[in-house]
C-alpha cells in the first residue's frame, strides 16, 4: 500500500511542481482512515476533543478519506472494531493519566496489522492540541507525503474585542489551543522575532503613538523596539531575525524602512510620496511591498539598496496585501468592481517565472496570506458573514479548511 | 497643573486660527481657583493612560472643556480608498478651527496643547494598506490646517486602520462613518 501511495504523490509532486497550476484529482481514489479511542482517563471530555483534533488534522493532510464517526475499542484490540473493518486505515489511541502527566500511544493499523507506533510524554495536557499535530504530521511522514511540519507551529494573532480593543493570543492553527499573552489596549499586527519564537513583535496603539514592542513568550518581558508617529508595523522578520521591514510613516508618508536589530539602525527602503507598504523578504536581497505608485495598490518588487522598483502584478485593480515566499508571491485582489459585493477580496498565486495567476479563494475578504516555511501550505484570514476565520490552503493538494474564531475578529496573523 | 494645560491648548488653538470671536465673559476669578485646585489632584499617569489624554473636569464658568470641544469638532469623511479632501471638506475644517478658536477665546487659557488627527477606514480589510490609507487620510487633513496656518509641529498623527468603528452594522451608511479623520486635542 504505501508503495502505491509513494507513487501516486510522486505523481503529484511532478504534477503539482509549478504551485501556480491547479491540481485536480477525484477524492474517492484517497484511501479511508478512522480514528478509535481507547482512553479510559481523561473522561472530563478531553479525549473526546483529542479525536475531534485528530479527526480534523487527518482531513487536513489531505491524503484520507477520513471517517468522522466516534468509535471506542480496547488499546490491546487485534482487530479494529466491526465498523471499520472496511477502512485502509485505524488510528487508534490511548491517553492516560500519569499522576498529572499524559501519556500518549498510537496505533496505526492497516489489514488488521499494527503498520506503525507512537509514543509521547506531554507535562500539561493544556497542550494536548500540538500534540495532535505532531501526531498526525508523524503519520503523514509515515505515509510518505508532503512534509507537514507547519501544523506544528504555533500561531500568533490579534484578535479584535472592540473599538480601540484587542487581544493577542497564542494558538494553533486551527484556533483549538488559545493562550492570551496580552489582553489590555489596542495591540495589533504580532509578528515571531525568530524561528524559536520566543518573543514576538507588535504594535501597541494604546497611547494613541504607535510603539514596536517586543515581548517575551515565557519572561513576560516587554521591551520598546521603536515609537514613530503615523503608523508603524513590522511586516517581515528575516529568517535570522536579524533584519525587520517595517511600514513606517515618521513624516505622515507611509515607506518601507528596514530595522537591523544588532545595531538598532533604520534604513529607508522606499521613498514615495504615496503609500508603500507590507513589504516581505524574497530571495536575492529583493523585496515584494504594495504601493498606489499607479494610482491604486498593487504588488511591486525591489532590491533592497536599488532604486528600480518592478511592477509583479498586470491584473486586478486592488491589489493591497501580498506575501512571498522564493519566486512565489500571493496577493490579495479585489475582484469584484462594487467594493461591498459578497467575492470582495480573493487570493491569488503568482510565480515570477511564468505567467500562471491562480485563485487561492472564492467568497468573502480573504487576507493576510502567509507561505508556510516549506511553501507548500498558505496560512490566511477569511470573513465572511460576521465570522472571522484561519484559513489553510494546500497548495499542491489544492484544498482549503477553515477554522472559525468564536468571538471577535482576527486583526492579523503570524505563524 | 491639567488646568494650565488645558488652558494652553485652547490658547494653542487661537494661534492656529488667528481668528477672533466673541463669546460670554469669563469669571477669571472662578477660574483661577479651579487652577489651584487642579495642581493637587492632577494624576500625570491615569492621563496618559486615558485614551485621549483628556478627562472631563470643568475648567471654566461655561463648563468648557478640551472633551467638550472635541465632542463638537466634526469629523472629515472619505470615499471609499480615498484620501483627499473635497471643497465640503475644508469648509468643515475650517469650521472646526473657528469653533475652538472661539471656545478658546471664552476659556481664556494659554497654548501647551496639540492636535491629533485619528485616522480611520471601514472594515473591508485591516491590513497593513488599510492603516496607510487612515494615515494618508489624517495627512491630508495635516497638509490642509498648515495652510489653514496651524503649525505643522503642533499636529500629530496616528491610524488606527479599521480597529476604531463608530458604527457596526453592516451597511454602507454605516461604513461610511467610518472612513474619517477625528479631531483630538491632547498634551
Amino acid at each position: 500500500m504505501r508503495i502505491i501511495f509513494g507513487v501516486f504523490f510522486s505523481a503529484l509532486l511532478l504534477w503539482g511542481s509549478d504551485a501556480t497550476i491547479e491540481v485536480t484529482k477525484s477524492v474517492d481514489a484517497l484511501p479511508s482512515i478512522a480514528v478509535e479511542d481507547a482512553s479510559s482517563d481523561y473522561n472530563d471530555g478531553l479525549s473526546q476533543r483529542f479525536y475531534r483534533v485528530l479527526v480534523s488534522d487527518l482531513n487536513v493532510l489531505s491524503i484520507f478519506n477520513v471517517d468522522r464517526d466516534y468509535v471506542n475499542a480496547a488499546f490491546s484490540d487485534e482487530n479494529v472494531a466491526d465498523s471499520h473493518k472496511e477502512i485502509n486505515y485505524v488510528v487508534r489511541y490511548q491517553l492516560v493519566d500519569n499522576n498529572g502527566e499524559m501519556v500518549v500511544d498510537v496505533k496505526l493499523i492497516n489489514n488488521n496489522k499494527v503498520m506503525h507506533t507512537l509514543n509521547y510524554r506531554l507535562k500539561n495536557p493544556k497542550q494536548y492540541v500540538f500534540l495532535v499535530h505532531t501526531i498526525a504530521a508523524a503519520i503523514n511522514d509515515f505515509m510518505g507525503a508532503d512534509p507537514v511540519d507547519w501544523m506544528k507551529e504555533k500561531v500568533i494573532i490579534s484578535r479584535t474585542t472592540g473599538p480601540r480593543r484587542s487581544e493577542i493570543m497564542i494558538t494553533d492553527y486551527t484556533l483549538s489551543y488559545q493562550f492570551s499573552i496580552k489582553r489590555n489596549g489596542l495591540n495589533v499586527f504580532p509578528k515571531w522575532a525568530d524561528n524559536t519564537k520566543k518573543y514576538f513583535y507588535y504594535t501597541d496603539l494604546t497611547t494613541g503613538t504607535p510603539e514596536l514592542r517586543k515581548h517575551g513568550v515565557y519572561d513576560n518581558s516587554d521591551e520598546l523596539v521603536l515609537r514613530s508617529d503615523g503608523m508603524l508595523i513590522c511586516s517581515d522578520v528575516s529568517d535570522d531575525g536579524n533584519r525587520l521591514l517595517l511600514s513606517m510613516a515618521p513624516e505622515g508618508q507611509p515607506d518601507v524602512y528596514e530595522y537591523d536589530v544588532v545595531s538598532k539602525k533604520v534604513k529607508r527602503v522606499t521613498n514615495y510620496s504615496g503609500i508603500d507598504v507590507n513589504a516581505q523578504y524574497m530571495d536575492n536581497g529583493k523585496i515584494a511591498f504594495i504601493s498606489n505608485r499607479f494610482g491604486y495598490p498593487n504588488v511591486f518588487s525591489k532590491k533592497i539598496d536599488s532604486q528600480a522598483t518592478e511592477q509583479m502584478v498586470y491584473v486586478g485593480k486592488s491589489n493591497s496585501a501580498c506575501t512571498a515566499h522564493g519566486n512565489y508571491i500571493i496577493y490579495k485582489a479585489r475582484e469584484s468592481s462594487n467594493a461591498f459585493s459578497k467575492n470582495t477580496f480573493n487570493l491569488h498565486l503568482i510565480s515570477t517565472k511564468t505567467d500562471f495567476i491562480r485563485r487561492l479563494t472564492v467568497t468573502g475578504i480573504n487576507e493576510h496570506p502567509l507561505f508556510s516555511r516549506d511553501g507548500g501550505t498558505v496560512l490566511f484570514v477569511k470573513k465572511y458573514k460576521n465570522q472571522s476565520s484561519v484559513g489553510v490552503i494546500r497548495l499542491n493538494q489544492n484544498k482549503n479548511y477553515l477554522f472559525p474564531l468564536k468571538g471577535g475578529a482576527i486583526q492579523s496573523i503570524d505563524w | 497643573m491639567r488646568a494650565l494645560l488645558y488652558a494652553s491648548t485652547v490658547a494653542a488653538m487661537l494661534l492656529f486660527s488667528g481668528c477672533s470671536g466673541t463669546g460670554p465673559a469669563i469669571d477669571d476669578s472662578a477660574a483661577a481657583t479651579n487652577q489651584t485646585e487642579e495642581i493637587n489632584i492632577v494624576d500625570e499617569n491615569s492621563a496618559a493612560d486615558s485614551e485621549s489624554g483628556i478627562e472631563s473636569t470643568n475648567l471654566d464658568s461655561a463648563g468648557l472643556t478640551l472633551e467638550s470641544i472635541e465632542a463638537k469638532m466634526l469629523p472629515i469623511y472619505f470615499g471609499f480608498d480615498l484620501y483627499k479632501l473635497t471643497d465640503e471638506d475644508v469648509d468643515t475644517l475650517r469650521q472646526n478651527m473657528e469653533l475652538v478658536t472661539s471656545d478658546a477665546q471664552e476659556m481664556n487659557i494659554a497654548n501647551k496643547y496639540s492636535l491629533k488627527l485619528e485616522g480611520n477606514c471601514d472594515e473591508w480589510g485591516s491590513d497593513e494598506y488599510n492603516f496607510a490609507l487612515g494615515l494618508k487620510r489624517a495627512n491630508a487633513v495635516k497638509d490642509e490646517l498648515i495652510n489653514e496656518g496651524v503649525a505643522a509641529e503642533r499636529i500629530t498623527l496616528v491610524s488606527y486602520g479599521s480597529s476604531n468603528p463608530v458604527c457596526a452594522e453592516k451597511t454602507q451608511e454605516c461604513w461610511s462613518k467610518n472612513r474619517r479623520v477625528d479631531f483630538k486635542l491632547r498634551p
